[in-house]
């Protein structure tokens, strides 16, 4: 289900504009310039890259459902959203993905994490003689090295990197069966995991469904982990080069390097001779891109909160009547705000 | 030092099993030697015992990357670092590292491929080896049933003064066994020939004329005997299906095969292992790698390909020496299937054709594969044949190869059609003799399953309700 309103969703977007198979390239996060600049255009960004081993033959198989059941009509060279399909959509609560920063890189972090968790398990039991679930070399010299430095000998380390993975789970912002998907993904000493086939048997959910839900899961902790470095040493330590910096293409990207390095919103547009209005979109779309930029030196802590609570009140997301609601903040405050929103309430 | 208390002293064990023995002995008189041990027989000790003799480093040829990094994989699990894979997976960097320090290692394994790259070669050629070992020596003989030409070469990597010769292989008809005496240029080797009889094992055999029935039977069976047990298919989408219909029932079971998640493997292997699996459907993907010893049923949902896969896959039952049952079912025109699937990564006569004609045009042949024209693996065995031959000889030989397959697939067959003991054809197929059968020994013979297989025990599967944070918990800190 959830695959099916990712992919109608997808498509929502690019109708009459792009071809059936956009979503498959978006999805296996393609680096092609087409793509890269689809994500910009319609404002792909959190579907980027989640399903990198995505195989075509799912793909298509799905979008034959698609037509089946009606979603979707499909022409020679175009498709069209039926009623139905735009009426479902009503009732899809987003997944919180955050593809376009992490890239698939969530996997390198689990997969380190998972392979420290298991040797830590082991560890502990003095049995180090175990088959590594991560078989990938680079991986593998990567929890050495982290485990050498972190003297896991001594025990301590696995009752630290406990606490961490507790709190910050704890703290991600995903319901729980995401969650205990992402931990029955962990194995360790005489505790096996769980393929995702038991998994989703388990949930009655399909087995691509849990994969998404999996990769939602890390993208939400990976934030929280990020946001809060100091509270998660180790677990920092494993997110790192996990996320993509500065997450965004063109023209955004240059005005975002310029604004790292200090300049002001004024120099900048004398700097790259455009005006205000662009670099303010382009800051707005780093903002939307990483949760750690700090809005707050453009617009107050108390009158983001104002904002979300507007959202709420009046059930709308439009600049226009919230601008009528706030006149005190202009717009480019009132995006700013909306786009922290997005990446730390879902 | 006798070589028990050396056996002992490294491995904890305190007697050789059979041929072990014998084959070091030779070794260390500076014999070649080959040794043909039935998987699950010990035959890595073999090697691995003359290593810490000779302190000198043993080159290990294996034919199969995921079977090298298994090996590596075992060796490390069991402390001895002193061990690496020198493949294709290694980046520039790591290789030149791998080269600087080749001699200190113990144990290297590499590929064919990789130990004809003149920098490995002229490598080896400057230090002193204990032991050149040639595992899955079968892969030499193209009568074998996975030449890998690159095997052909191994004979001449050494040039003079080269240590012993150690061909290892399960399965080898005395056709093939010429063979590897002849490509390794082995010195009038010594021969250790065990049988290849598993006196342990029972054959089984059921004909079915409708596909259904297959699936009907299959379930009760499953559903009433007790495992662990293995059902090897002929594809990843049979190995579904079989799979959900048992899941459909409630039984504890899983699919393997090439198509499936990498970690996902893992936990199938390690669930397999620790009992929380009763069944694995798999395609011949399962098996290497897996060292479970109370495997009670192996069972083929179709013929396999040839005689000596069949007995590669039936060996991975009762390695600890108990009573198992392998069963093989039949179905009309399975052979259809397994002759395809023989057939398969061949390269036809076209694609030979389009050989030429991209040597022709200028174009590196290598590009057919990236233009999707021919599979990686048929590639590699067309362009060595093309490098030696004209195209109307490859030709030939790879309608001669074609026919071989053809003609193992129709021995499989005639063991599943004659009335024969299927004990004795399966061993005379290897040019040995069976001296004595076991009681109940084959279908043919009289086989009374209830004798070896119990009854299954419906167990409770667990239903697994604790938290994440509690699981996280006995993980990472057990129950205390």
């Amino acid at each position: 289900m959830l695959f099916q309103y990712l992919v109608l969703d997808i498509l929502k977007n690019v109708e009459n504009a792009r071809t059936i198979s956009s979503p498959y390239h978006l999805l296996k996060g393609k680096r092609s310039g087409q793509t890269i600049q689809d994500v910009g255009i319609f404002r792909l960004h959190s579907y980027f890259g989640i399903l990198p081993t995505l195989t075509r033959q799912v793909y298509d198989n799905e979008i034959q459902k698609l037509v089946e059941h009606q979603l979707i009509v499909v022409s020679e060279n175009s498709f069209q959203l039926t009623k139905q399909a735009i009426e479902l959509l009503q009732n899809y609560e987003p997944l919180p993905l955050n593809g376009w920063q992490y890239r698939g890189n969530e996997q390198i972090f689990f997969s380190r994490l998972s392979l420290t968790v298991q040797s830590l398990s082991h560890a502990r039991e003095n049995n180090m003689a175990f088959s590594p679930i991560q078989k990938d070399e680079e991986i593998q010299r990567w929890v050495r090295h982290f485990l050498l430095i972190n003297d896991y000998k001594s025990g301590l380390l696995n009752h630290s990197l406990y606490d961490e993975i507790l709190q910050s789970l704890e703290s991600t912002q995903i319901n729980t069966q995401a969650k205990e998907i992402v931990v029955k993904r962990l194995a360790g000493y005489q505790e096996t995991g769980f393929t995702w086939e038991q998994i989703s048997l388990e949930y009655q959910m399909a087995e691509i469904d849990v994969q998404i839900i999996f990769v939602a899961c890390l993208h939400q902790w990976l934030n929280e982990i990020l946001l809060n470095t100091k509270q998660y040493p180790y677990l920092s330590q494993i997110a790192d080069k996990i996320r993509v910096e500065i997450p965004l293409t063109g023209s955004a990207y240059h005005t975002a390097m310029l604004f790292k390095k200090g300049y002001s919103i004024e120099q900048i547009c004398k700097i790259r001779k455009l005006k205000q209005s662009t670099i303010e979109d382009h800051l707005v779309e780093l903002a939307i891109n990483d949760p750690t930029f700090p809005i707050e030196q453009f617009v107050k802590k108390e009158d983001i909160q104002l904002v979300l609570t507007t959202t709420e009140d009046y059930n709308t997301k439009k600049l226009k009547i919230l601008h009528e609601v706030l006149p005190h903040l202009s717009y480019f405050q009132l995006r700013l705000a909306l786009a922290r929103g997005e990446n730390s309430c879902n | 030092m006798q070589l028990e208390q050396l056996l002992q002293n490294h491995f904890g064990y305190t007697s050789f099993r059979p041929g072990q023995k014998e084959v070091i002995e030779q070794l260390m008189n500076g014999r070649d030697t080959i040794a043909l041990l039935p998987t699950g027989m010990g035959k890595s000790l073999c090697y691995q015992l003359p290593a810490y003799i000779f302190k000198k480093p043993v080159l290990i040829i294996s034919p199969l990357l995921s079977l090298m990094q298994d090996q590596v994989d075992r060796m490390k699990q069991y402390g001895e670092k002193r061990v690496v894979a020198l493949n294709s997976f290694l980046n520039r960097e790591q290789k030149q590292r791998v080269l600087q320090f080749l001699p200190q290692y113990r144990f290297i394994f590499s590929s064919p491929e990789m130990l004809m790259q003149e920098q490995v070669k002229s490598r080896l050629n400057q230090m002193e080896l204990a032991l050149i070992v040639v595992d899955e020596a079968h892969c030499i003989s193209q009568w074998g049933f996975d030449f890998r030409p690159d095997y052909l070469k191994i004979g001449g990597l050494i040039k003079d003064r080269r240590p012993p010769i150690l061909a290892l292989t399960a399965t080898a008809t005395e056709k093939v066994l010429e063979d590897i005496r002849h490509v390794l240029k082995m010195d009038d080797p010594y021969e250790y020939i065990h049988s290849v009889d598993r006196p342990n094992i029972r054959y089984g055999k059921k004909i079915f004329h409708a596909k259904e029935e297959k699936m009907e039977w299959l379930i009760e069976h499953v559903l009433h005997t007790e495992g662990p047990g293995i059902i090897y298919t002929r594809s990843r989408k049979r190995t579904d299906d079989i799979t959900t219909q048992l899941l459909n029932h409630g039984l504890s079971v899983s699919s393997y095969h090439g198509g499936k998640d990498a970690v996902d493997r893992q936990f199938i292997q390690q669930q397999f292992l620790d009992g929380s699996l009763e069944w694995i459907v798999a395609t011949n993907a399962f098996g290497m790698g897996v060292h479970k010893e109370n495997v009670r049923q192996i069972i083929h949902d179709s013929i396999p390909s040839n005689i000596a896969d069949y007995m590669q896959e039936v060996g991975r039952a009762g390695r600890d020496g108990k009573d198992a049952v392998a069963i093989l079912l039949y179905g009309d025109g399975d052979e259809d299937v397994a002759h395809y699937i023989a057939g398969e990564d061949l390269p036809n006569e076209n694609q030979i054709e389009l050989y030429v004609e991209y040597v022709r045009r200028q174009v590196n042949p290598k590009e057919m594969v990236h233009d999707g024209l021919i599979s990686e693996t048929s590639f590699r065995v067309l362009h060595y044949w093309m490098e030696h031959y004209s195209m109307d000889e490859v030709k030939s030989i790879f309608r001669q190869m074609m026919n071989d397959k053809y003609r193992s697939v129709e021995e499989m067959l005639n063991i599943v059609k004659s009335n024969q003991c299927i004990r004795e054809q399966l061993v005379h197929y290897f040019g040995q003799t069976l001296n004595s059968k076991p009681e109940h020994c084959c279908e043919h013979c009289g086989l009374e399953y209830q004798h070896f297989l119990l009854p299954r025990i419906t167990k409770d599967t667990k239903r697994n309700s604790t938290t994440w944070q509690t699981r996280l918990r006995q993980i990472l800190l057990g129950t205390d």
